[in-house]
């Protein structure tokens, strides 16, 4: 009788056992939640530009607006003045050969592009 | 001169001296005006050595600048106003580097017209030559930039 009720005993701890590990081996992933390193939102990378070694980035203006780097007014000047030099240019090849493709040609003046 | 002045173009070698024989050759100093907008126009001008520069007074952040509008070259005329009414000076001229110029008063060219109707009529022509290519430029770059400013209306 003893030796029944011993192995009654040991079958009921084997077979808990085998729950215990058949439960543990049907967990969900998804129930475990792993520390994630925290995501930072990557800076928008500009285009890269030729000749522009440096670009610097505009700041933050009045209102939010990104504010325009201020030329040197000297500089500024002679932009207007080479402008309008290729402006004259330009109009000086439609007078001579007036054509709506020469009138609307795209200026190459950096003071409007 | 060292170049054909543009207003006496198509005169004969006799008429351009006795036209020239009526101006004053004037030197303007690098950086100095020849003459300033809204001055009265009595004289017109042709460019004999260096350059003159034309100039119109534009707002630029807030500050009045001077910014140019044309170059005028050896042989070239500047200064038509002192024969087209109201006789007023519309641009600044200013010499970038010294430059001499022959003057011509209206009322000499006035009183040398009259004598010789014929060179009258060239200088005339040649006149009007000037001022149509003139016209002609401006009309062409506004219109440039106006198509620059419906372009960016409809962008």
């Amino acid at each position: 009788m003893e030796m029944l009720l011993m192995g009654v005993c040991l079958s009921l701890l084997g077979l808990a056992v085998a729950a215990l590990a058949f439960n543990a081996a049907t967990r969900p992933e998804s129930s475990v939640t792993a520390p994630q390193p925290e995501v930072r939102p990557v800076q928008a990378v500009a285009a890269p530009r030729f000749f522009a070694d440096a670009v610097i980035p505009a700041a933050a203006g009045p209102g939010g607006h990104p504010a325009t780097p201020r030329v040197p007014i000297e500089a500024l000047l002679l932009q207007i003045e080479n402008h309008v030099r290729l402006e004259q240019a330009a109009a000086e090849s439609f007078v001579e050969y007036p054509t709506a493709a020469l009138l609307h040609s795209k200026t190459v003046s950096p003071f409007v592009n | 001169m060292y170049a054909e002045p543009d207003l006496l173009r198509g005169l004969d070698p006799e008429e351009v001296e006795r036209a020239l024989a009526f101006g004053t050759r004037i030197t303007v100093g690098r950086g100095s005006e020849l003459f300033h907008l809204g001055d009265p126009a009595d004289r017109l001008f042709l460019v004999e050595r260096g350059r003159i520069r034309l100039t119109l007074p534009m707002q630029v952040r807030g500050h009045q600048e001077d910014v140019l509008v044309e170059e005028r070259n050896p042989g070239q005329t500047v200064g038509w106003s002192a024969l087209i009414p109201p006789y007023r000076f519309t641009l600044t001229a200013t010499a970038p580097l010294d430059t001499e110029v022959i003057a011509l008063s209206r009322e000499a060219l006035q009183q040398h017209f009259a004598e010789s109707p014929a060179v009258g009529y060239a200088i005339a022509l040649n006149l009007a030559s000037v001022i149509g290519q003139r016209l002609q430029l401006f009309q062409t770059m506004w219109l440039r930039e106006m198509q620059r400013t419906v372009e960016l209306r409809c962008a």
